[in-house]
């Protein structure tokens, strides 16, 4: 009896305490911390991204404004006097004259105005 | 027995534990030198690793007439370069690539065979080019041919303007005409960014660092008129063809505040394509040729005399019948002209040679130099253009005898286009001589500089006088042809025989010239054509018989395109001066 008692004493001696409610807090805080970095990861992974989508629409919207800037180039040229010029010279264009009689002034003809700056008549 | 064990057991576990923590410290020191010691050294390598600095380019300024008309823009271009090391198939990529950059296929082949990295194939290609290519290579899924984006200057009306527009250099900055003088305003700033790429070069946005943001160049309008260009551009080009002259320029101005409107030089070239141009297509001749002025130039003896009181419109000059000795030499009047008596308005009307002789030596060699040099000749009219001369005025110091009388007549004298220009409108601007101007305003500004008064040569009363002479001429003096139907028009003729480079004179080689304003008495533009050895017999090559014509039609158009009103007492003027020049002549038949 004694011996029996005394051999689970021994045992009980022998064997570490588990201390649930303290292991569990730690659990909990690797648990959050690893959370923690996971969230942060998947953020970072997100920004990257982003950033990449940022990259492309950024790209995306350069090409659209140099296409857009080549095309009003392009519009510049076709209408250039060079080029209506020689349309006019290669009949693609004509210009009919208007009888000084069938021109109707809605204002009168400009006179200089107080800063001496010349207007074409189409500034009416 | 069990204490020399223990000891010795805890002596080692001792240097175990030391040498343990010996090399833990070890590296918790070299991780205090990586991270805290060495920073910025390793910082800065791995930014030169990863890291770049990205340029921002600025956006160079437009130039654009008074209205708004595009003169100078860009247009986006792209560098086409090729990573040998993405290209798999390089006649499949030269195959479909080379009619897009117009590359022949195999020196393109060639070309794609190379396994480097950064191979530039191709510059200013064109944007749309470029799409077409990117998009034809994205469906035949090749890849190894990469763009970049770059600029490239624009102008839209090529040749038109070219000698006030200038160019630029490959490297963007402005070489010639406007594009020079404003280069530091049209240039703008290039910004730049701080950014990290990976691997396959592509930036990594989230390490994005400091940035700067580009300054686009200020945009600029110009006070040329495109409608008034246009117009005499097509006049130079008609001209050129009718007389194949060495060169031609014409200028038109606002008398009234000394805006350039319009201005060509003949030959020209296109700035889109500047490097095939020659170095006399490239000259600017309105401020870098100088000539004699030939009887443009009797304007300033005129006027200083009227101005200093010691003659007046009516005044009687005796013109020697056409031979004037002076200094051992003969002057004559040109034309076969044998003038007796003239006044001073019919000296101009009728262009004689004598008579503006005698006036300047009336004057004498100081008052007359003062003059010369007070209408602004000798000197820059400071145009904001490059390359703009001075003419050449020598000093009464350095004349002879004979210099005043060839002087007077607008020889052994030199000006540039724009001083005659200028000289002109000084006298339709009530005798104000104004500063050239080209700048009307910068975009985002708005008020233009305001019109620069040089100097008030003479006085209004007498810029009055010389206007009426000036009428004179046109209406029954040398300059006939450069009437303009329902306007009032004023101005000189000048005609010179070309400098010889060796000495003397060019014979049967001449500078004719026309200097005008329109309507004579509310002027609203002065201009100027000459025209450079016309190939014409000496019996027609005359400023009244060539540059006039010229500047009749370039009035004309220019009259309807701005909407003058015609003169309304066109015939009264005509009619008065008509009066005058029967009263002038009745005068000079009493004093016969």
């Amino acid at each position: 009896m004694n011996y029996r008692h005394s051999s689970s004493s021994y045992r009980l001696r022998s064997t570490n305490h588990i201390e649930v409610p303290l292991l569990a807090q730690w659990l909990l805080l690797f648990f959050v911390l690893g959370l923690l970095g996971l969230f942060f990861v998947y953020l970072k992974n997100q920004q990257h991204a982003l950033g990449e989508q940022m990259r492309l629409v950024e790209q995306k919207a350069a090409d659209l404004q140099a296409h857009h800037d080549a095309l009003l180039a392009k519009v510049t040229l076709l209408t250039s006097r060079g080029s209506l010029q020689r349309k006019l010279d290669e009949k693609y264009l004509d210009l009919l004259p208007i009888a000084e009689t069938s021109i109707a002034r809605a204002t009168p003809t400009r006179e200089l105005g107080e800063a001496k700056n010349m207007k074409t008549a189409s500034l009416h | 027995m069990s204490a020399a064990p223990l000891s010795t057991l805890s002596y080692r576990l001792g240097i175990v534990c030391f040498l343990v923590s010996l090399f833990f410290t070890f590296f918790a020191l070299r991780l205090v030198d990586l991270q805290v010691g060495s920073h910025e050294k390793f910082s800065r390598l791995a930014a030169e690793k990863h890291g770049f600095k990205q340029p921002i380019m600025a956006e160079r300024g437009k130039i654009f007439d008074r209205h708004g008309e595009l003169l100078a823009g860009n247009v986006p271009v792209r560098t086409v370069y090729a990573d040998g090391t993405h290209i798999k198939d390089p006649l499949a990529l030269a195959h479909l690539a080379a009619p897009f950059l117009g590359i022949s296929e195999k020196e393109l082949a060639s070309k794609l065979t190379n396994k480097r990295p950064y191979m530039v194939i191709r510059t200013g290609l064109s944007e749309l080019d470029a799409a077409a290519m990117m998009k034809a290579l994205e469906e035949a899924k090749l890849s190894g041919l990469y763009l970049q984006a770059d600029s490239e200057r624009s102008y839209p009306n090529g040749k038109m303007l070219s000698h006030v527009l200038g160019f630029v250099d490959h490297s963007g900055h402005g070489v010639d005409g406007i594009e020079h003088t404003f280069d530091q305003e049209l240039s703008g700033h290039h910004g730049y960014r701080h950014i990290e790429h990976d691997r396959k070069g592509l930036e990594i946005v989230l390490y994005r660092g400091q940035e700067e943001p580009a300054i686009n160049g200020r945009n600029i309008y110009l006070t040329i008129d495109m409608g008034l260009q246009a117009i005499v551009e097509k006049q130079l080009d008609v001209a050129m063809e009718t007389y194949q002259p060495a060169g031609a320029t014409a200028i038109l101005i606002d008398p009234n505040t000394g805006e350039i409107l319009a201005m060509a030089s003949r030959p020209n070239y296109d700035p889109n394509h500047y490097g095939s141009a020659t170095a006399e297509e490239l000259r600017n001749r309105a401020i870098s040729d100088m000539y004699e002025p030939g009887s443009v130039f009797k304007i300033v003896a005129a006027s200083s005399a009227i101005n200093e009181g010691i003659l007046n419109e009516e005044s009687i000059i005796f013109c020697e019948h056409g031979a004037f000795s002076y200094g051992g030499r003969i002057l004559h009047d040109a034309h076969g002209d044998y003038f007796g008596d003239l006044s001073l308005r019919d000296v101009l009307v009728h262009s004689s040679n004598i008579g503006a002789a005698k006036i300047a030596m009336k004057l004498g060699d100081k008052k007359y130099y003062e003059y010369v040099k007070r209408f602004g000749f000798g000197e820059k009219t400071n145009i904001p253009l490059p390359g703009e001369i001075s003419g050449l005025v020598n000093p009464p110091s350095r004349w002879d005898k004979l210099t005043i009388t060839r002087m007077a007549m607008g020889h052994a004298v030199a000006a540039t286009p724009i001083q005659v220009v200028m000289e002109i409108g000084c006298i339709a601007n009530h005798g104000k001589l104004m500063t050239p101007e080209l700048l009307h305003h910068w975009d985002l500004e708005t008020t233009s500089p305001q019109p620069k008064i040089r100097r008030e040569v003479i006085s209004s009363k007498v810029a009055q006088t010389i206007n009426s002479a000036l009428i004179d001429v046109v209406v029954r003096g040398t300059a006939k042809q450069a009437k303009i139907d329902g306007y009032a028009v004023a101005g000189k003729t000048g005609t010179a025989q070309k400098i010889n480079t060796h000495g003397g004179y060019l014979e049967g080689h001449y500078i004719v010239s026309f200097a005008g304003y329109f309507p004579a008495d509310h002027p609203r533009l002065a201009g100027l054509v000459v025209i450079d050895d016309a190939r014409l017999g000496s019996m027609a090559n005359f400023g009244g018989l060539v540059a006039a014509p010229i500047f009749s039609k370039i009035g004309e158009a220019s009259a309807r395109y701005l909407d003058l009103l015609p003169t309304t007492n066109l015939s009264a003027s005509r009619q008065q001066v008509e009066e005058t020049s029967k009263q002038s002549s009745a005068t000079l038949s009493f004093l016969q």
